[in-house]
């Protein structure tokens, strides 16, 4: 029968070999495993790093020490031992410090190349300034005399911390405090590299910034720390993507972001994220336990999120938004697929304090295979956020009858003028719609893909134009072979 | 099996280990018992009524054509009942004396069941009466049955099991109302089991005395085709939390919830709900709204469950709430967890105040503000009670709902 046939597709739809799977060899400069006072020193040390900011290392580690890891998030996995874990590593060329792409490693190019993401021309061509990281420390930071004209800082944080540390002193920490949660708090002990922005007031910076990173040495956990601060007036746009080479082993990453936004600033942040999501069995696969967080601090300040989340094993994040600035504005767009055994929790926080402030959530989960999501979300409306504004979509849709797709979301709104919705449903691909399209001569697979994209676009069209290119890539080619 | 000594000491000692709820629990986070035991003593759990004597006259509906069965302060009153010769009916507390076996059935607290709490455990425990009652199979009840429970106050636990068999249908009125002063608490279990094909109509209504805590649980589980559709009006008490569980057997099985909270002053009303799709081609609907004035603290959740091969499932469900006054809130969270993909299920949320645009249409067609204020409130909430079979029980209930609220005095002259 034709049906048993049709039941069969979305199966094969999904299984695709990780294509950015691959280990560039690389000597790396490796710190053996385990976590304690002297190996934060190490890290510290080889860095180079003051003393105010070990202290702060120190303090966040012994309040870490203190902390249980939190287990309430709707996904199961092999606990981590965190003692097993290396937490430093970076490729052994770093010490020369290359100074453009020409002494960049080439090999390492090479791996960009192999992801399809050939750093110079599509730097050269997008004008797009890339700060890459790969695994933990910055290698080649492109494009910096054009910003430095307009005076705008973007540099790997470790280089912030000996170039401005009056900058990064007042606000590394001021958005997700270093005890917020066990993750965030064992970044801050060890975090080993990250991005750096910083825009002057009444600035808008001229190019799309980004950040690729990749996670290579086996059995580093990546924690990276980013900071973004966006002065009065100014507006920037920030990409970051992310792939892995296959292994077999899990691997944690629990990067901070924090975002500072003043009066009137506007900062999009955007991520396409597809680390290695482990094999068919469920074998292996990043753990992603991220903090992000923003901080609209000004009035009429903007704060826009974007994710596409199709990788990892464990997608374990909450951007979100803390709306204080008056007439503020938070946006949240999220694109998550699970396929295989794939797990997302994955969602945001909208906090409303300023007057007038105001929020958009827009979440769409495709599950399928044996993908578990969920999508939890929070909207708190204090007493003081009079005429406070919010918007809630969150759509599901499954492929397959092993897929599971759950809403969790918390609305707590404590002023009448406060104006609050939330929508959420769950489908799966409409027949009806996949008949109609193949009676209109369309095959299959393309359908299935058109009503994909169909029901992405919400997001996908806040994506700047040269990630919702690859965004659409991603999705297309995690969705190749459904049909045929 | 255990007897029934054996089962309540089992759950008492259940409650005694965990405790109250406290706001860690998760399922609990926006309920705080804590001032319990501050405003009924330590021993919360046996304080005696007050010598306020039981109006049953004033506390009953009106002009309700009904059959009745009477509880005051926890115990069966023979006298101001009248019950149907055509059901079975025994207070749990003879059924505890004559046939324990069926009232350790009744009474047998499940750990594992969903939204479990100590709060159950202890009611378990503690039950000192309730309606225990069959109707037999093809059995059509002609008048609602009223299940009048009323209190002056004190400790109440009270266990009450319907079970509806084949092809049954009948109407259930739950009422739980006090006019006393004091502090005082209500707990109470309703579990409900329909048979292949039977249909319930459940209202119930939460009108306790101003200062009375109300822990409610309603327990439903539905076989082949029954149809079930409750009818939930929370208006009185101090604190008030009621769990919904329904449990969709087999397929076919269709669950209605309809609910309406309205609250001012101090109060604080809880309503959780669970609807577990546990069979292909169930239907459930479910529509809850709130009405906050004052001080008021609402709080919402509603949970559905679609499990593994509950195929062809629809499922939808929507809350609204009202926020009347700049000190009210609303803590909602409309969940969905899903295991399925052949599955049609939707919820929605609103929070807000009155439209600007409608008040504005009302009052250019002459209506004083107030007035236009009024109508709106009243209309919001009566989506909601328009579903009520009986006349009378709803405007029972809108008098005692919207007594509460001080802007909406001129009640009759808005009633259809």
């Amino acid at each position: 029968m034709s049906n048993t046939k049709k039941e069969q597709q979305p199966e094969s739809f999904t299984n695709r070999e990780y294509e950015a799977g691959f280990i560039t060899d690389i000597e790396t400069d490796t710190l053996p495993p385990g976590l304690n006072e002297d190996v934060i020193r190490h890290i510290s040390a080889k860095k180079d790093e003051p003393e105010w900011l070990l202290n702060w290392r120190l303090e966040a580690f012994r309040h870490w020490q203190t902390m249980t890891e939190p287990h309430w998030p709707n996904v199961t996995y092999t606990p981590t031992d965190y003692q097993a874990i290396s937490y430093y590593s970076a490729p052994k060329s770093q010490a020369d410090g290359p100074k453009s792409l020409d002494e960049v490693d080439p090999k390492l190019l090479e791996t960009y190349e192999k992801l399809g993401i050939p750093l110079r021309e599509q730097a050269f061509l997008a004008g797009v300034a890339v700060d890459a990281v790969f695994d933990s420390v910055s290698v080649a930071t492109t494009f910096k005399g054009k910003l430095k004209e307009v005076g705008v800082i973007f540099c790997p944080i470790s280089e912030a911390v000996r170039d401005h540390p009056e900058l990064v002193q007042q606000y590394m920490g001021s958005v997700v405090p270093t005890g917020d949660n066990f993750f965030a708090a064992l970044n801050a002990a060890v975090f080993t590299d990250g991005s750096f922005v910083y825009i002057p007031k009444g600035v808008r910076c001229p190019m799309e910034l980004s950040t690729y990173f990749r996670i290579n040495a086996l059995n580093t956990g990546q924690f990276e720390r980013t900071l973004i601060i966006a002065e009065e007036g100014s507006y920037v746009s920030y990409l970051e993507g992310c792939t892995a080479p296959q292994r077999d082993e899990n691997q944690l990453h629990a990067a901070v972001v924090e975002l500072v936004a003043m009066d009137d600033a506007q900062i999009k942040y955007s991520t396409v994220q597809n680390w290695y999501p482990g094999d068919e069995n469920g074998l292996g696969g990043i753990y992603n336990f991220v903090t992000k967080r923003a901080d609209c601090r000004g009035a009429r300040s903007k704060v826009s999120w974007t994710q596409v989340e199709t990788g990892s094993a464990i997608t374990w994040k909450y951007p979100s938004c803390v709306l204080r600035g008056e007439d503020s504005v938070g946006e949240f767009y999220s694109v998550a697929l699970t396929k295989m055994h794939q797990q997302a929790d994955t969602g945001t926080k909208m906090i409303h304090i300023g007057k007038n402030s105001r929020s958009t959530i827009v979440s769409k989960g495709i599950a399928a295979g044996h993908g578990n999501q969920s999508y939890r979300g929070l909207v708190k409306i204090a007493k003081s956020a009079e005429g406070a504004r919010n918007y809630t979509q969150c759509d599901s849709l499954l492929i397959g009858d092993q897929c599971g797709a759950h809403t969790f979301p918390y609305v707590e709104v404590k002023n009448p003028t406060a104006t609050m919705e939330h929508e959420a449903t769950t489908s799966k691909i409409g027949e009806d719609q996949l008949f109609y399209c193949q009676s209109r001569g369309i095959s299959e697979e393309d359908a299935v893909n058109m009503i994909v994209n169909g029901f992405c676009k919400d997001v996908f069209n806040e994506l700047p134009m040269e990630f919702a290119v690859e965004a659409n890539r991603l999705m297309e080619v995690s969705l190749e072979g459904a049909v045929g | 099996m255990l007897n029934i000594t054996e089962l309540q000491k089992e759950a008492w000692q259940s409650f005694e280990t965990s405790g109250l709820p406290t706001t860690r629990d998760e399922d609990w986070k926006y309920t705080d018992l804590s001032r319990l035991q501050a405003l009924l003593g330590d021993k919360w759990w046996q304080v005696a009524a007050t010598e306020t004597a039981v109006d049953v006259t004033a506390l009953a509906i009106p002009e309700l054509d009904a059959y009745r069965i009477l509880f005051i302060n926890g115990h069966f009153d023979a006298a101001g009942s009248n019950i149907p010769t055509s059901i079975s009916f025994t207070p749990l507390a003879s059924l505890m004396q004559e046939k324990p076996e069926k009232a350790t059935e009744l009474i047998q607290h499940q750990p594992q069941a969903p939204l479990n709490n100590s709060i159950i455990a202890a009611n378990s425990a503690l039950a000192s009466d309730g309606a225990c009652i069959c109707i037999a199979d093809n059995s059509h009840l002609d008048k609602p049955l009223y299940i009048l429970y009323l209190n002056s106050g004190g400790s109440n636990h009270l266990r009450t099991g319907i079970q509806l068999g084949k092809h049954a249908e009948a109407e259930i009125i739950e009422q739980f109302s006090g006019n006393h002063t004091q502090a005082g608490i209500t707990t109470v279990v309703t579990a409900l089991r329909l048979h292949e094909g039977a249909r319930l109509e459940h209202t119930r209504l939460q009108m306790e005395a101003t200062k009375q805590y109300h822990l409610g649980r309603v327990e439903v589980s539905q076989q082949r085709n029954s149809s079930y559709t409750l009818h939930s009006s929370e208006v009185g008490g101090l604190l008030s939390r009621v769990d919904i569980v329904s449990q969709l057997q087999e397929p076919g099985a269709t669950s209605h919830l309809n609910g309406l909270f309205v609250a001012s002053g101090r109060q604080h009303i809880d309503h959780h709900t669970r609807i577990d799709h546990n069979a292909p081609h169930c239907i459930s609907r479910e529509n809850y709204r709130s009405v906050l004035d004052g001080r008021a603290h609402g709080v919402f959740n509603g949970k559905i469950v679609v499990a593994k091969g509950a195929v062809k499932t629809d499922s939808a469900q929507s809350n609204a709430n009202l926020l009347l006054s700049k000190e009210a809130a609303i803590d909602t969270k409309p969940e969905l967890e899903i295991y399925n993909d052949d599955v049609k299920c939707a919820h929605g949320v609103t929070v807000g105040q009155l439209d600007k645009n409608q008040l504005f249409y009302l009052k250019s067609r002459g209506l004083s503000g107030e007035e236009a204020k009024q109508m709106l409130t009243f209309a919001f909430a009566d989506e909601i009670l328009s579903k009520m079979n009986h006349k009378c029980v709803r405007r029972f209930v809108e008098k005692a709902a919207f007594a509460k609220l001080p802007n909406i005095t001129d009640l009759e002259g808005m009633l259809g």
